[in-house]
């Protein structure tokens, strides 16, 4: 017991100057440091923009974060490296596949992992520094540690660099997002079992790779190492792919496209169990309808089948805080917790999981604290799926409004009928408009194709606006763009289509 | 400055579109019109005609000033904005009190031979007062009735009408144009677009060309779909297993199983100096401090800067270090919410059984409450044989791993409260 012995000399030491601490001490917690406004836990997308918008309404706010760097998985290990990697990717395979008929002749090829990781990494730093720029610019303070309550006004910080401070706050904003659903039985090791974390830092590209979960996240990764040689196999629980979000026709041809680009799909089909102790990784897959169980081996298993809300370490027992069954953190309309002064935005509560609800939350959450009136449209989100083609959709699919017997028209156009896309050789998709029959409002539009995601944008500010399919059409919209084809498809909703 | 230009237009309008679809049966309504007395601002219900600058028969054109009117506020000009003639005056000049809506004058055209015209009849001033905001009639509405209404180029908004915001969607301008809906006719109509907006529907609506009630319909629709759905919310249940992070787990030992073995650690600590601490006080400074104030000082300070829990690696340390982007870096020290117990009488781990009261647990409760956080460990207690003076044995249940960091509490609270007391208060 040497380190025993050791430690009470130490303490004798250092008691002394420790006296200040005890005088501390018994003043309470309460004195260690000032009452803020607002602490925020987390410094993702939620944490980070309630921070800013705080400091711009003129709240003393801190914003705890354990990363060390702000912008949590949106920005570290989410939306912005997986961009990175879709975006050079894509490259790549244009430019080794997709050149010489167009009149390009390139030379050899190679892919240079290394520096293809690295252009990653520049893009994520550049942006994780920016925010801490931007918080800093707007007089929030950040911490770097892990939050946790102690009780209802106060928050102890562990901070990184070791030691640990108390934080009193007049009102408390818990933003502490998601984590990757772990498989039940496949150890995650993010080498060869991985989540979206691991695939986009995969330090070589493997032969082959299973991945769980045929949603936005799977298939945005199997895109990148397809992309890079890979070969994918896609195992989905679901009848179709894209999530149950997704349009199902739009589903149906995304999956035709990605097919004919070479990532193979196992829909209605159920993994049974994983198995690590081999060489390459070996799945048990089980058709759930009635298909004969088989197994496939692969070098990495990609484990995509979504995110759950991320609590861990954060104390709730310590104010008796209540999670729901899928572990969210329940909360009313204007997102306070059944303490008032405690609110919760971000993924880790409810609604979809994407960055921009967590950013309209937290601007909404925190008008609601400084003026008591905030508002985010949750029937004007959009989602976008970065393969390419990208899919984009905002408003009610299809089948929602078929499964609640609401009538609808629909109006479609595909981007082989437009000169754009035809000169940019690049015509795969449709762009579909949903529109109430009788008054012509846009209830959903739902778009495959290039440049989708910055379609979408278009959709959601007609959603936003009460426009008709008639409104759009009788826009003007520039000439020759993929745009056209949105325009199009509203004119083929409320009449009909001229280019097709 | 008011006007009321769309007596005119509206007539135009009528003309045309009307006879079109057959509903005219007499050319002499289109020509001349009812012209009531406008509502100058949203508040106005009555007026005074100061006088007219026009005489019956007169010609006027756009921008004359046909009369002035006064109001308890001030006295203002109406305006023409179209051509026309002056065809009967029937409220004179000084007429008090006359109600918004009550006819004035009959205008005729430019051009019309008004011997040749007969009055239109006066639906006023019934038709003013029931100048309703429901756009729901979806009948085809009687001409005379949209004509005869005074438009003001302030937009008045009072009842039963809506201020839309311009430009109107491209949609709803075409199909104003389409049926010929007057800008007066368009204030009628209620938008149930986001923040009252016109949209397309609300106008085939009011023309009667779709269900009068399904542009509120899909709006009430589209508006629930606004809002985060928050009913049926299950409860997780407490400490149930499907439950994607157990909570209670999470603060002291994040990767601990649900119920972590637990073992005893004590230790010694004679209450002698302290005594002997709290004597000198008393007969110095006649100051009385408890023991139990010393002691929760002692776990105060003992507490402070306990190395921190060893724990497994979180996803996104483990990603961090594939990625080599930082040293792995851990939590160095963190503050520890240790509650020391007398165990003197402790023979095994076992928890001691129904807490007696005592005097140092009455004096040292409060105490405690505020400088420990809320109890993970076992409640502060102090057995009642911890009499001051002697050598007491203090022990703490704690998860196994923490094991380390519970004897370093126990050696500092020992320091603290044998060989240096003074220091505590």
């Amino acid at each position: 017991m040497l380190v025993s012995r050791l430690i009470p000399r130490s303490a004798v030491r250092t008691l002394p100057s420790r006296q200040l601490t005890l005088s501390r001490w018994s003043r309470g917690f309460a004195s260690a440091s000032e009452e803020k406004d607002l602490i925020i836990i987390g410094g993702g997308v939620a944490g980070y923009v309630a921070a800013i918008k705080a400091g711009q309404e003129g709240m003393k706010v801190a914003c705890i974060e354990k990363r060390g760097t702000l912008g949590g998985t949106c920005l570290n290990v989410g939306c912005i490296p997986s961009k990175s990697l879709l975006n050079n990717s894509h490259l790549y395979h244009q430019i080794l596949h997709d050149s010489k008929h167009r009149g390009i002749e390139v030379g050899e090829v190679k892919l240079n992992l290394e520096n293809f990781m690295k252009a990653k990494e520049t893009a994520v730093t550049g942006l994780t520094k920016g925010v801490e720029f931007l918080l800093k610019k707007n007089g929030a303070e950040y911490i770097k540690g892990t939050g946790s309550f102690i009780n209802e006004n106060e928050i102890k910080v562990n901070l990184n660099d070791g030691g640990e401070s108390v934080l009193r706050g007049k009102n408390i904003l818990i933003a502490t997002g998601s984590e990757a659903t772990p498989f039940p039985g496949l150890e995650i090791d993010e080498k060869r079992v991985i989540t979206s974390t691991g695939a986009i830092a995969l330090q070589k590209v493997p032969e082959t790779m299973t991945v769980i979960g045929g949603g936005i996240i799977g298939l945005e990764m199997a895109s990148v190492w397809s992309r890079l040689g890979t070969k994918v196999t896609v195992v989905e629980f679901l009848g179709q792919i894209g999530g149950p979000g997704m349009d199902t026709e739009i589903s149906k041809a995304t999956q035709r496209i990605l097919k004919k680009q070479g990532i193979e799909f196992k829909l209605n089909t159920k993994v049974v169990s994983g198995d690590t102790t081999g060489e390459l990784v070996k799945l048990d897959i089980d058709a759930a309808k009635g298909g004969k169980p088989e197994s496939i081996d692969s070098e990495v298993v990609l484990v995509a089948i979504g995110r759950r809300p991320y609590t861990q370490g954060l104390g709730l027992e310590n104010i008796g805080l209540e999670l729901d069954e899928r572990g969210r953190v329940i909360i009313d309309s204007e997102y306070r917790t059944k303490i008032p002064h405690i609110r919760c935005i971000g993924d880790v509560t409810f609604g979809p999981m994407l960055a921009h609800k967590a950013e309209e939350e937290a601007v909404a959450v925190v008008e609601y604290i400084a003026k008591g009136h905030g508002h985010v449209n949750y029937g004007c989100i959009p989602s976008v799926m970065y393969t390419h083609p990208e899919v984009a959709w905002v408003g009610q699919s299809e089948q929602d409004l078929k499964s609640q017997n609401i009538p609808y028209k629909i109006g479609t156009f595909p981007f082989s009928a437009n000169s754009r896309a035809k000169t940019n050789l690049d015509t795969d998709g449709l762009v579909k408009i949903l529109a109430d029959p009788e008054t012509d409002r846009l209830l959903g539009a739902h778009i495959v194709g290039p440049g989708a995601g910055e379609m979408i944008a278009e959709a959601t500010l007609a959603l936003e606006y009460g426009a008709s399919s008639e409104d759009i059409a009788r826009t003007c919209h520039a000439h020759p763009t993929l745009s056209e084809a949105f325009k199009e498809a509203a004119m083929a909703t409320h009449a009909k289509a001229i280019h097709f | 400055m008011a006007s009321f230009a769309a007596v005119c237009r509206i007539s135009a309008r009528l003309g045309s579109g009307r006879a079109a679809r057959g509903f005219t049966t007499s050319s002499r309504c289109l020509a001349a019109q009812n012209f009531v007395m406008p509502a100058l601002s949203p508040t106005m219900t009555e007026g005074n005609i100061a006088n007219w600058k026009v005489k019956e028969g007169d010609s006027f054109s756009a921008g004359d000033v046909l009369l002035e009117i006064e109001t308890d506020k001030a006295t203002m000009d109406v305006e023409a904005q179209e051509d026309g003639i002056m065809m009967k005056i029937f409220a004179q000049d000084g007429s008090k009190g006359v109600q918004v809506g009550t006819r004035i004058a009959v205008l005729a055209e430019a051009g019309d031979d008004i011997s040749s015209l007969e009055l239109p009849p006066d639906e006023q001033p019934k038709q003013a007062a029931q100048s309703t905001s429901e756009p729901a009639a979806p009948a085809p509405r009687e001409e005379p009735k949209a004509a005869s209404k005074p438009a003001v180029k302030s937009g008045a908004a009072a009842g039963g009408t809506y201020d839309h915001s311009y430009p109107l969607l491209p949609s709803v301008g075409l199909l104003v144009h389409e049926y010929g809906i007057s800008k007066e006719d368009l204030s009628k109509i209620k938008g149930t677009g986001p923040n009252g907006r016109l949209l397309k529907g609300d106008v085939l609506a009011f023309v009667g060309a779709i269900n009068a009630e399904r542009p509120a319909a899909v709006s009430s629709r589209l508006s629930k779909l606004a809002h985060l759905d928050l009913s049926n919310i299950k409860v997780a249940e407490k400490k149930a297993a499907p439950a994607p992070k157990a909570p209670e787990a999470a603060s002291k030992a994040p990767e601990a199983a649900p119920e972590p073995e637990k073992v005893l650690v004590q230790l010694p600590v004679s209450l002698e100096h302290v005594v002997e601490l709290q004597q000198r006080l008393q007969n110095s400074a006649d100051v009385s401090v408890p023991i139990a104030k010393f002691v929760s000082k002692a776990t105060a300070f003992a507490n402070n800067r306990l190395p921190a829990i060893p724990r497994a690696p979180t996803t996104s340390e483990l990603f961090d270090e594939v990625l080599g982007l930082k040293e792995a870096k851990s939590t160095k020290f963190s503050h520890g919410s240790y509650v020391p117990t007398v165990t003197d009488d402790f023979a095994a781990p076992r928890r001691t059984s129904a807490p007696k009261t005592d005097i140092i647990d009455l004096l040292a409760g409060p105490a405690r409450k505020s400088s420990s956080s809320p109890a993970r460990r076992p409640a502060p207690r102090i057995d009642a044989r911890a009499a001051p003076g002697g050598t007491h044995l203090f022990g703490l249940l704690v998860p196994k791993e923490e094991k380390a960091r519970a004897e370093l509490f126990l050696e500092r609270f020992k320091v603290a409260l044998e060989e240096v007391p003074e220091t505590l208060i």
